[in-house]
């Protein structure tokens, strides 16, 4: 029963959060300077054609009927079709005003899922080499609060949340791809590609880790129980990775659960700079665009992904430390 | 169910989901494994879609249309020898009187599609591409101004006489619209031509997926298969990933090179430099059918504040000086005598003369420009603002990236969105009227928006001429000497091509509109 009424809350409350997300990109993206029907159309194409075709797509209605119509599509499954993406997907600029291919855009939904698996690839991988260069320093830092491990670890994760990811990126593009010729880094052809962006992303992630890991193991090394477990003959080891580790967990969970999220929303920069086939360079060649229904549609994604991967996280939360109710 | 058993059962659940859709190949396909492979081109701008070459003026599809399509015959568009053309689908063009031109083609010529090349071809071609509403709309008047008459299959007659033009303006003409299939054409804008390319070239057009069109050898190329066994052309935003890309070998070549970024790749040796007087011209465009730029003292006064010296230190190697509406390599260049330069007091005098004295009583200027397209257009565009400025001209500089830019950029009634805009034009033919009459004459105004009897006239007047010695002699004497004079728009500089490729790289022909001819190409 509990799992019943929390889902059903929880799954009722992200509903509500998916819907306002929707209504403010969508207010959004009509109010901000920018006819996306101009760019459809072509620079040369008439104002009079211009307005003929926004009208005839529903974007002269206010924008409370847009939304409407908008809504009733979604809740059927239909995200819509891009206005600019031709169903090849390519990233394409607005051709002439007759454009005969327009009867063929490509579907949000299809763009999304072509994408989505790649921007998850990558974030699944930097996560993991977060937690490879995280956990090590953090635990270490954590177990030797005020010494020479925690200021390591203090100062390492100054160091990387202080290195721009831009900045990070090209100079890792630079070592490791160019110099020494060790992985491809633009594009995607293959796994291998996906490792020098995860690696800026997890350099990124890192830093957060540690500091939430140092202050959680310290805080849990402290406890009462810690104590009793050496009076019963527990080895140093075992009290660490049986009990120490399980109950700092909870606060990294969380932790991995919002930057995970973040991840899949916010990738725009490094995607951008290797071109990276994921989310991000979709959203950004979107934006760039006005392709209204596919920022729309990517907003909706990503905020529902949000809500979902919350919810798993809240509900693994419970299962390491039944105390949790949420 | 508790919660522990539900998080396992939905873990299993969804590995088991996941792992069934997973595709192996999505894993693991090296970039670095692959001996012949094709030549890997990093394009700076987007395509549109739609596969139409009449669509469409975007340069990065032109490029993909070089590759691909035939053509009559190319233009190299050397500043040596700027006129010269080679012959490709044609062997031969006769001025056969002042409105009569004889094409002879070659035979044996097949489309990818299998079908032979004929003169039919031909005459659809020029049919349809000379069609008023078509966006490339190439040929000097409308379709019902000439005549194509096709003798023989390998023969082919164009008559002017209707419209009264010579007929030697198709002579560069046929070096800048590809030759489309008759049979792909009888299908209309809305036909075969739009889902793909169909073309003579040495490249097939095989798909395009993603951002990457894919195109492979055609073993069936009239001058024999290319060396490479394909090219891959990949639209790539950023500048600095191209340029990474090109450092590690994953892109053979990379298109619009930054100064900063030639020094860079010049201190390597597996990079080598490709640097072309372009035919494009960047020009600040005055919208000429609102105040204050309707009136020509104005405009020229305008061009009077600009010191062109000082923006080609700020272009370094991506700029080349020159004095007139179209690039040196075109048919007709000259430096012009009376054209603008950098002259405060003439700039007052004109001021004062059309009421503006000291610039007082000038509304704001808008200037709009773009960043993240053409070289150092926000570094130029403050020195010309604060060069309008020190004149007296009220400019506010508007810099916006490129799809809002774009979206502002073209003549509309009343004006269009601000009061100068910046932007470049280039076609990739030596014919100055691609240039000249889109821009200037009152039927096809761009971005000026002028309406000028006079322009009107000196266009026609040059496009009327019965030959091309005369034509170039009305272009040098009267239409670009009065454009100069009345200044719609003011020539910044001639942009110069610079194309970074892999040392390996060995006989790429690259024209000066960005077209390549990797027919002959080498990956060593």
């Amino acid at each position: 029963m509990f799992i019943l009424r929390f889902l059903a809350r929880r799954l009722g409350q992200g509903a509500i959060i998916i819907f306002l997300v929707s209504a403010l990109i969508f207010t959004l993206l009509r109010v901000v300077p920018g006819d996306p029907v101009r760019l459809m159309v072509g620079g040369m194409a008439p104002d009079t054609l211009v307005e003929e075709i926004a009208a005839e797509m529903g974007l002269r209605d206010p924008i409370y009927v847009q939304f409407g119509r908008y809504m009733g599509n979604v809740l059927q499954g239909d995200l819509g079709e891009s206005f600019v993406r031709p169903a090849s997907g390519a990233a394409v600029g607005g051709a002439s005003f007759d454009d005969s291919t327009r009867g063929e855009r490509a579907k949000v939904l299809d763009l999304i899922a072509e994408t989505a698996p790649m921007t998850l690839q990558l974030a699944l991988l930097a996560m993991v080499f977060a937690l490879m260069i995280g956990v090590p320093i953090g635990v270490w830092g954590g177990l030797y609060p005020g010494r020479l491990p925690d200021r390591l670890a203090l100062y390492s994760s100054s160091l990387f949340v202080s290195l721009p990811n831009f900045w990070l990126g090209i100079v890792l593009a630079l070592l490791l791809s160019v110099k020494l010729n060790l992985l491809p880094a633009i594009g995607y052809k293959g796994f291998s590609y996906t490792i020098l962006p995860a690696l800026v992303l997890a350099v990124e992630i890192a830093p957060f880790i540690i500091r939430t890991l140092t202050v959680s193991v310290a805080g849990v090394m402290g406890q009462s129980f810690i104590d009793i477990a050496r009076v019963r003959g527990l080895s140093r080891n075992q009290i660490v990775f049986r009990h120490a580790l399980k109950n700092s967990a909870v606060p990294l969970l969380n932790l991995l659960g919002v930057q995970f999220s973040m991840l899949l929303g916010g990738v725009l920069v490094i995607e951008f700079i290797f071109d990276y086939p994921g989310l991000g360079l979709l959203t950004i060649n979107a934006v760039m665009q006005r392709d209204f229904p596919l920022i729309q549609g990517i907003a909706i994604v990503t905020a529902a992904v949000f809500v979902l991967i919350n919810i798993a996280v809240d509900l693994l939360a419970t299962a390491i430390d039944p105390r949790l109710d949420y | 169910m508790d919660r522990r058993s539900f998080l396992r059962y939905g873990a299993l659940a969804g590995t088991a989901l996941g792992a069934a859709r997973i595709n192996p190949d999505f894993f693991f396909s090296s970039a670095f494994a692959q001996e012949a492979r094709p030549l890997v081109f990093l394009s700076a701008e987007n395509i549109t879609g739609n596969w139409d070459p009449t669509a469409h003026t975007t340069l990065s599809q032109t490029n993909i249309e070089g590759f691909v399509m035939g053509y009559l015959t190319r233009a190299p568009m050397r500043p040596d020898d700027p006129e010269k053309v080679v012959y490709e689908l044609a062997t031969e063009i006769t001025e056969l009187d002042a409105h009569r031109l004889q094409i002879k083609l070659r035979d044996g010529i097949t489309f990818h599609d299998g079908k032979p090349f004929t003169a039919e071809d031909v005459k659809a071609t020029f049919e349809y591409g000379a069609q008023l509403d078509r966006p490339k709309q190439v040929y000097p008047g409308g379709p019902d101004t000439f005549a194509v008459e096709t003798p023989d299959d390998h023969t082919v007659i164009v008559d002017t006489s209707k419209g009264g033009y010579g007929a030697s303006l198709f002579i560069f003409l046929a070096s800048y619209l590809p030759i489309l299939s008759a049979k792909d054409v009888a299908g209309g804008p809305k036909g075969p031509l739009s889902q793909r390319l169909n073309g003579t070239g040495p490249f097939r057009f095989v798909e395009q997926r993603g951002n990457d069109t894919v195109m492979e050898a055609y073993e069936g190329y009239f001058r024999g298969a290319p060396k490479v066994t394909g090219v891959t052309f990949s639209f790539v935003g950023d500048a600095t990933t191209r340029m990474l890309s090109l450092m590690n070998g994953q892109a053979d070549v990379i298109e619009r090179l930054e100064p900063e970024q030639v020094e860079t790749l010049e201190a390597r040796d597996d990079i080598k430099i490709s640097r072309l007087v372009s035919v494009e011209n960047k020009y600040l465009w005055f919208r000429c059918s609102k105040p204050p730029f309707d009136d020509w003292r104005v405009r020229r006064a305008a061009c009077h504040a600009i010191d062109r010296s000082m923006i080609m230190e700020i272009m370094g190697s991506a700029g080349e000086a020159s004095s007139n509406f179209i690039s040196p390599i075109k048919f007709g260049y000259i430096d012009l005598e009376n054209y603008p330069e950098y002259d405060p007091d003439e700039c007052q005098r004109l001021l004062a003369e059309a009421g503006y004295p000291g610039g007082e009583g000038l509304p704001e200027l808008e200037y709009i420009t773009s960043t993240g397209f053409y070289p150092k257009t926000k570094e130029y565009g403050e020195l010309i603002a604060a060069l309008l400025q020190e004149q007296g001209f009220p400019v506010k500089l508007n810099v916006m990236e490129v799809a809002a830019w774009n979206e502002r950029l073209y003549d509309r009634p009343g004006g269009g969105p601000g009061h100068m805009v910046d932007c470049g034009w280039s076609t990739g033919s030596p014919e100055p009227d691609l240039v000249l009459r889109t821009h200037f004459h009152s039927s096809a105004k761009r971005i000026c928006g002028i309406v000028d009897p006079e322009i009107d006239a000196a266009l026609d007047a040059e496009r009327d001429a019965p030959s091309l010695e005369a034509r170039k002699e009305s272009l040098q004497t009267n239409l670009m000497p009065m454009l100069a004079d009345k200044a719609p728009a003011l020539s910044l500089f001639t942009s110069v091509l610079i194309h970074g490729m892999r040392s390996n790289v060995d006989g790429l022909f690259i024209y000066p509109d960005g077209q390549s001819d990797a027919s002959r190409t080498t990956l060593s």
